[in-house]
């Protein structure tokens, strides 16, 4: 099952960074989303896997492509020239950023519990995740709502001339 | 049970789930078609028409029009099966079953009837087990993918009545979610939990929530139409100016798949509404009625609110593009605002 659902995220990532069509690169980063929400589900973490359906692949992504399709612009421009420093650093940059990444995770406390104990999980449910939110992490959470607050005034601002 | 497990070689709970699987997708595609003929023969109704009656079963007997249900299902079957020639071909093939898998997804966390006792195992009458942690947000997460089957659709029929179809659809769908959400919210926050078993039983102790919540249920009500993409809301299609929007390009099959996920959407819906606002399949003043009773009690609230849907499709014109929107964002998502903040206001003072 892991190995399914990490090969429909890898080939969904895959498949997008290498398209050329806009809206297909989308409808594939959706079959990520997907993927992603399949391993949120095996770590017995089902709220997770259905905040990612319904916020990313039902609000955000839907978004997008109506952006999309609104300007009307299905195909890349073709680059003027080639540019192989932008493939090279982006590359490298890759590598660096994954080898960061996967040095934490191995390194956390959770990766050592894995191995210490083989009991069977307790799914998580939607109160351990509000209690988790207003308890530990309050001031983070408030902090993201007045951000969100100041984006959202910020965008009317921006596309409203007069108010 | 026990003997059959034995029988196959399999768990009682895998029997058990198949079962289940069999049953509910039986009876949707038993109840979809069937309400195609109810549309056509309600719709005549409700216009003072006769409706169709033409169609015969080997020429003969003419059953109130049902024939036209099997010659209909015939005719789809042996069209031209065309594709345009300037479609996106496999994401053109791929929209019908995009609307397709999630419409019938949806159903899976719904309660059906009561859980029962037999033979030393609890059966209980829903795919998804209680407790599975996911409980109400999944059908709000199917039902959000749900949009992507027209907006494929639209997109790689490569025409500009589809586009602006498949655009209608997304902006319609992401604005009516949001106040969608907040009236499940309000929901989750009185019953105190998310399991639609949670929901069910907190009803059955101190009744329907339609009583309770009736801005909520009128929100939720109006929200379901948009998501199903029915009439007043049916602007995806909007025959009369788009001539037929997302699927103008289908036909054959394809389009009686499409056809079919609409109204696996309005059974899905009818059974959500059912769920969170009437009771589930809780019986008034019948607290201990045995489960197959709660069974056709939930079928038959499910069957009403199909036909209410029917019903408003051909009683309400379609509202202009720019009234829905008005209706989304100026009259839904402030009431559901209200309705929460209220709801969270009285459950604190008492």
């Amino acid at each position: 099952m892991f190995i399914l659902f990490a090969l429909i995220t890898l080939l969904g990532a895959g498949a997008m960074i290498l398209q050329k069509n806009v809206i297909t690169a989308g409808l594939c980063m959706v079959l990520t989303f997907f993927g992603v929400a399949g391993l949120f589900l095996m770590l017995s973490n089902p709220v997770a896997a259905a905040l990612q359906l319904i916020v990313y692949s039902g609000a955000i992504m839907v978004l997008v492509l109506f952006v999309i399709m609104l300007l009307n612009s299905h195909e890349e421009e073709p680059a003027k020239s080639a540019r192989p420093i932008q493939r090279w650093g982006g590359l490298a940059l890759c590598l660096v950023l994954g080898f960061g990444a996967l040095r934490l995770a191995l390194k956390s406390p959770a990766a050592a519990a894995l191995g210490a104990q083989a009991t069977q999980a307790r799914a998580m449910t939607l109160e351990q995740v509000g209690q988790e939110l207003f308890s530990s992490h309050l001031l983070a959470f408030e902090v993201v709502g007045l951000l969100l607050l100041a984006t959202m005034v910020a965008a009317v601002a921006l596309t409203k001339k007069e108010l | 049970m026990d003997t059959l497990a034995h029988l196959t070689g399999l768990s009682v709970a895998t029997l058990w789930m198949l079962a289940k699987v069999l049953i509910v997708i039986t009876v949707l595609m038993g109840l979809a078609s069937p309400l195609t003929w109810v549309e056509r023969r309600g719709s005549a109704m409700l216009q003072d028409r006769i409706g169709p009656n033409r169609a015969a079963l080997f020429g003969k007997w003419r059953i109130l029009g049902l024939a036209h249900v099997v010659a209909d299902g015939i005719k789809f079957f042996f069209k031209e099966d065309l594709v345009p020639p300037h479609a996106t071909k496999r994401l053109f093939w791929l929209a019908p079953m995009l609307a397709f898998v999630p419409a019938m997804m949806g159903f899976a966390v719904i309660p059906i009837g009561r859980s029962f006792v037999a033979g030393g195992h609890t059966y209980h009458l829903s795919l998804l087990e209680p407790g599975n942690g996911m409980g109400m947000l999944y059908p709000m997460a199917i039902g959000g993918i749900a949009v992507y089957g027209i907006l494929v659709a639209a997109w790689s029929s490569n025409n500009k009545w589809s586009i602006l179809g498949g655009m209608r659809a997304s902006a319609q769908m992401v604005s009516y979610e949001i106040g969608l959400s907040l009236a499940i919210l309000a929901v989750f926050m009185v019953v105190g939990g998310y399991d639609p078993h949670q929901i069910i039983a907190d009803q059955g102790a101190k009744g329907w929530l339609i009583w309770r919540q009736p801005i909520g249920f009128l929100v939720f009500f109006t929200c379901m139409f948009a998501e199903t993409n029915r009439l007043p809301f049916d602007f995806a299609e909007g025959e009369s100016e788009i001539v037929a929007g997302f699927h103008t390009e289908y036909g054959s099959m394809k389009f009686a798949i499409m056809a079919l996920a609409e109204y696996f959407h309005i059974i899905t819906a009818s059974a959500l509404i059912t769920t969170m606002y009437l009771g589930g399949w809780q019986i008034p003043f019948l607290p201990n009625a045995s489960a197959l009773a709660t069974v056709v009690a939930f079928a038959t609230k499910v069957v009403f609110l199909c036909w209410v849907f029917i019903w408003i499709r051909w009683t309400l014109p379609r509202f202009r593009y720019d009234q829905l929107m008005f209706m989304g964002w100026k009259v839904m998502l402030p009431l559901s605002m209200a309705n929460l903040l209220l709801n969270a206001y009285w459950m604190r003072s008492h």
